[in-house]
């Protein structure tokens, strides 16, 4: 008897790559992190114990842990509504069959450049602008702004402030790319039949704009979430790689990384980390899918 | 039916963004240029050989910088039956460190590794470093320094040396010691900043002497070193960490600088602590500012001080200052894994216990034309200049006269730094380090700088301090924080 291969199950085969991938490269790092956050695991030993809850229970002896899910949140929300707001007003902008902005596809890849920068340069040279000695301080002294030096990045306030402000400015023009690949899908008709029936710029976009754009800003919300939680290259790079000034600009991911890379590399105890941002944003992502579902 | 199932791969995949990316985050090093483009070129130099001379025993060598790269061609001339492989990964942010430490146990895995003062201590302590012991004859008959030995031992066994030695100096400019002391005469000064309160004095002296326009150091954080150096233990005593009477000493210090405008503010290794070198500080008001003294170890006078110091050049003294240190240095170690551990042992004993290759290293004798003899696609950089403190006291006595009137000697004002270094390199404590110690210490930097900004209180930064060190040593007893 032939081998045969039934055509139905073709669709099998072409995804196959991918499940395959998936399964060694994305489920077992997984099912790897949960299995070493239950031992006492180093880089620096050959062996390793099971240690139960010890790790977990570890993150809540202190107030460090709360810290750092405290200061991801916040860097990611402050970050996330100026990001999406001035995207959004920006595409309505571009996309403005009224307006006729010329030259879209420029301002677009301007506001895209950050975004092709390394992180790393981009907080050095933050981090440069604003040193005791750096070109801000010269500045606003001279202009007489502020009446001496100041060490900026060791204010609180500013330090994250300028956390949000540089993930403002590197994410924004990513964002206004999907946000006008959405709102040009929409077909112009609706528009043009709203404004046959005399409707204004603000009617149309919450009654035609914002409903149709729902998967779109779906997955701009869970995409900038799950990144948002995993924080990690700018507040690194900007001041000592440990969140500084007061531990302001710790986030979950340095917390992970300073437990990974402290002298023994203890990578049991950073997976403790890892996993309980993994359950805190899959509830949250959870959530958005959830409440922002379509109801019929 | 369907739908939920997508919905459960798309949650999947999720997950998997979030738990991938934050093992990628550590494995991406965000190398420097030019370090990336050393690399390269090595890489490819090493291929290259390695097709031609397939019958030689190929020794990896991994190090943070290129400085043993130049040892490492010397060694290829006295054992040609051996290929140095030589790679070079930076350490700015810890590449290099993540990188050895995830070779452990694979077929990567090189077979000698150079280990910098911060970590040395952790892969000693770790059972992944061979036993070196049988090289330690080679130790006494060079009269290598016993700290160096100590750093590399532990529990009786050697697992590294190094071929420097670190002492640290205290460098002085010699026109504003004219100008505020009356001298500028090396004895003279050393008189008066003999110990830490003469120290606080001095600074005193140089505040009043320029209407605040010269500073005593750039930053307190230069003397963290010193005060180090001169603790009574080490950071962790039975798996309890331990803060010794000295650490007090040194946050006490660093406020009554920073309350006094004793120190310039400019912290280590930013523009402004480098621009004092070369006279070009400038405050946000545009006013020139002075700075008068840098504690830099051996290896800070032709790393750091010599290529930043722009025309001061003459201008400079050296002298041991208030407290007796060490800073940084290499260590040289061999992989236990290795299969070629026998040729890895002859490697490190050339480069850290051989009487030739020390006194070539230390002297200038490895000059271009010399490392081409031997390999014509030798980088044009690849020189070692003499100066560089060793640590065999058999070669510093033999060569210590040659640097009478060399040009370091000159620009030191008629110093014989190794002279210098030879005195306070005895004194340095080789027992103090652990291998937590560069964790521990960065710790402390943190609220140490909001305590001198007058942020928090004193108590408060003891708090986050011990705080952030149990986040990191999750095995470490750590003590109730000292209440003031």
């Amino acid at each position: 008897m032939r081998f045969k291969i039934k055509k139905d199950h073709y669709g099998y085969f072409f995804i196959a790559p991918f499940v395959i991938g998936f399964l060694v490269f994305g489920l077992y790092p997984i099912y790897n992190t949960f299995q070493l956050s239950f031992t006492d695991t180093t880089l620096m030993s050959r062996t390793a114990e099971f240690v139960g809850m010890k790790n977990y229970t570890r993150l809540f002896a202190d107030d460090f842990f709360m810290k750092a899910v405290k200061n991801t949140w916040l860097l990611w929300i402050l970050n996330f509504i100026p990001q999406i707001g001035i995207a959004m007003l920006l595409s309505v902008w571009f996309t403005s069959t009224r307006l006729r902005i010329k030259g879209v596809g420029a301002w677009r890849a301007i506001f895209y450049l950050p975004n092709l920068l390394m992180p790393a340069a981009v907080a050095r040279l933050y981090f440069g602008f604003f040193d005791f000695y750096g070109p801000v301080n010269q500045l606003l002294v001279q202009t007489g702004v502020i009446p001496e030096a100041m060490h900026f990045l060791q204010e609180v306030v500013f330090a994250r402030g300028l956390v949000v402000f540089i993930q403002w400015w590197m994410w924004f023009g990513q964002t206004i790319i999907i946000v006008m690949a959405g709102m040009t899908a929409i077909p112009i008709h609706l528009y043009e039949a709203a404004m046959v029936d005399g409707a204004t710029s603000l009617q149309m976009f919450m009654r035609i704009t914002l409903p149709l754009l729902k998967p779109i800003l779906i997955y701009i919300f869970v995409t900038s979430l799950v990144g948002g939680m995993q924080m990690f290259d700018i507040p690194y790079m900007l001041t000592d790689g440990r969140g500084s000034p007061l531990s302001s600009i710790m986030t979950n991911s340095l917390q992970m990384y300073m437990k990974f890379a402290s002298s023994k590399g203890h990578i049991g105890a950073a997976s403790s980390v890892g996993v309980l941002v993994f359950i805190m944003t899959t509830i949250f992502a959870l959530g958005i899918f959830y409440f922002l579902r379509e109801r019929n | 039916m369907k739908k939920k199932l997508l919905f459960i791969v798309s949650l999947l995949m999720v997950a998997t963004l979030v738990l991938t990316a934050c093992g990628g985050a550590t494995e991406e090093p965000a190398v420097e240029e030019p370090a990336a483009v050393v690399e390269e070129v090595v890489e490819e130099e090493a291929e290259a050989e390695e097709e031609a001379m397939a019958e030689k025993t190929v020794l990896n060598v991994w190090s943070f910088t290129n400085e043993i790269r130049t040892m490492a061609i010397a060694f290829e001339a006295r054992y040609p039956d051996v290929d140095v492989v030589y790679t070079m990964i930076p350490m700015t942010d810890g590449e290099y460190q993540t990188k050895i430490k995830a070779a452990i146990g694979t077929a990567d895995v090189p077979d000698v590794v150079a280990l910098e003062a911060a970590f040395v201590k952790e892969w000693v302590e770790a059972d992944f470093l061979a036993d070196l012991n049988e090289l330690l004859p080679l130790a006494d008959e060079l009269k290598t320094f016993p700290a160096v030995v100590q750093v590399g031992t532990h529990d009786g066994i050697a697992k590294g040396f190094s071929y420097q030695s670190t002492p640290g100096g205290f460098f002085y400019r010699r026109s504003i010691a004219t100008e505020c002391f009356g001298t500028d005469d090396p004895a003279a000064v050393q008189a008066l900043v003999a110990d830490m309160d003469k120290f606080v004095e001095a600074a005193a002296t140089i505040k009043e002497c320029s209407g605040g326009d010269y500073y005593m150091i750039g930053t307190p954080g230069a003397m963290f070193n010193p005060f180090l150096g001169n603790r009574a233990q080490p950071w962790i005593v039975d798996d309890t960490l331990v803060i010794d009477p000295m650490i007090e000493a040194y946050v006490d210090f660093a406020k009554v600088m920073r309350d006094n405008e004793y120190e310039s503010q400019a912290t280590q290794w930013s523009e402004g602590w480098f621009a004092g070198m070369s006279d070009t500080l400038v405050d946000a008001d545009g006013v020139s500012k002075k700075i008068f003294s840098y504690f830099l170890p051996t290896w800070g006078l032709p790393y750091v001080l010599l290529p930043n110091s722009g025309d001061t050049g003459g201008d400079w003294g050296l002298i041991d200052g208030p407290l007796a240190y060490q800073w940084g240095g290499t260590w040289v170690g061999a992989m236990a894994d290795s299969p070629n551990l026998e040729v890895a042992k002859d490697f490190i004993a050339f480069v850290a216990l051989d009487e030739e290759n020390l006194t070539n290293w230390a002297t200038g004798v490895y000059t271009n034309e010399y490392l081409a003899a031997i390999d014509p696609e030798v980088p044009e950089d690849q020189a070692q200049g003499p100066g560089d403190f060793v640590s065999s006291q058999v070669v510093v006595e033999k060569i210590t006269s040659t640097f009478d009137g060399s040009e370091l000697y000159e620009w030191l004002g008629g110093i014989n730094n190794y002279n210098a270094f030879g005195e306070a390199a005895k004194k340095v404590n080789g027992t103090l380090m652990t291998g937590s110690d560069d964790a521990i210490q960065r710790a402390l930097q943190d609220p140490l700088n909001s305590y001198l900004l007058g942020d928090i209180t004193k108590a408060e930064m003891w708090q986050i301090w011990f705080d952030s060190v149990r986040n990191e040593f999750p095995d470490l007893l750590i003590p109730d924080a000292p209440a003031d």
